[in-house]
């Protein structure tokens, strides 16, 4: 006789083995452990609460339906959070708001803007608070444009290198390099903008 | 001032996106060239303050009523799948009767007529040069009346014929 598993101290694999054998409520226990960072990506990337959430939604049907093909090479979260970023990736191409390669980013991309912008020393993060920081770097975030977000979060939230994220925004490597760079230069000079106003 | 191309092999540098010599390149220039070395430590600290300060953003929903939403869909989505493939199931059925049913009707059809055809049955009649009347095969009920000189055919059915 198979005892009962006890869902809430199971470990996620072992949730998962018995999800894919049609275990709802394992998955369910699922869904509940590792909502919220499905839904962060998600509102991250697409700057839009109620999309993120509906888009949230379908990744976890999407893992659902496809929880077979998961063979465990990465965690459930990473394999999951795969699925989030594939979903906001695709919608934001439907919504046109994330281009590929274009001409009008030609400038930005091959060293234009961000060349101009002095380097930031010494650190503006220093003696910030971790949530007035935190709600910085997200303002932040907020002022870049689509294509230069989404690298900046593939690479320094979801640890993805240059190759694979070249892949997933069907870009090249060089795009990529020039964004991440771009982009990180515009953090860094907002963050001391913000800074110098702070101590006037 | 560093070209743009270097820049990004910085950038690549701290990434861990460079092979062993060109990193070894790269090291050295940050470690004799000052601007390099300080745009170095600029994206070195971005870097690391973005890798810990990720806004940490909770779902404005309980866990019960976010969960029925994806098991209805879930249900939803298996019920329609389900109806789908008893629909393909049904007009495969259909479509493997109807192929071996439409091969055999052709061939009652070609031996009736092989078999009800006389020898000798067609028949061609020229009235002339250029007008003809053609019956194909004498219990047929039809008939076709040619003429070149007017440029016209004319078939005659018989629907009354036994």
């Amino acid at each position: 006789m198979s005892r009962k598993l006890d869902y809430p101290s199971a470990a996620d694999d072992v949730l998962v083995k018995a999800a894919q054998k049609a275990d709802m409520q394992a998955f369910e226990e699922l869904v509940a452990r590792h909502r919220d960072k499905i839904y962060a990506r998600a509102v991250s990337m697409m700057r839009n609460e109620e999309e993120a959430a509906d888009l949230s939604q379908e990744a976890w049907v999407k893992a659902w339906q496809r929880l077979k093909q998961f063979q465990g090479e990465a965690s459930f979260v990473t394999w999951m959070t795969r699925i989030i970023i594939n979903l906001c990736l695709d919608q934001l191409r439907k919504q046109k708001r994330l281009r590929a390669e274009s001409i009008e980013q030609l400038d930005e991309e091959s060293g234009g803007v961000e060349r101009q912008m002095p380097v930031v020393t010494p650190n503006p993060t220093e003696r910030m608070e971790r949530g007035e920081l935190r709600q910085r770097i997200d303002e932040a975030l907020g002022k870049l444009s689509c294509e230069h977000r989404t690298v900046l979060i593939l690479h320094e939230f979801e640890e993805l290198e240059y190759k694979e994220i070249a892949k997933r925004m069907q870009c090249s490597i060089g795009t990529v390099m020039s964004r991440l760079f771009y982009a990180r230069r515009k953090i860094a000079t907002l963050l001391a903008g913000w800074k110098r106003e702070e101590s006037r | 001032m560093i070209n743009h191309e270097t820049e990004l092999k910085l950038q690549a540098y701290l990434d861990g996106e460079l092979s062993s010599g060109e990193a070894k390149a790269v090291e050295d220039l940050s470690t004799h060239d000052a601007d390099a070395r300080a745009l170095f430590e600029e994206l070195k600290l971005t870097k690391s303050v973005l890798a810990e300060n990720e806004l940490e953003v909770r779902l404005p929903e309980s866990r019960g009523f976010y969960w029925s939403k994806i098991q209805r869909q879930i249900e939803r989505e298996e019920k329609g799948r389900a109806t789908e493939q008893t629909e393909t199931a049904a007009s495969s059925w259909w479509l493997r009767f109807l192929a071996p049913a439409g091969a055999l009707a052709v061939l009652v059809v070609l031996v009736v007529v092989a078999l009800r055809a006389p020898k000798g049955a067609e028949t061609l009649v020229a009235l002339d040069g250029s007008h003809e009347i053609e019956t194909p095969l004498e219990e047929t009920s039809s008939f076709s009346f040619q003429s070149e000189a007017a440029g016209m055919t004319v078939v005659w059915v018989d629907s009354h014929r036994e």
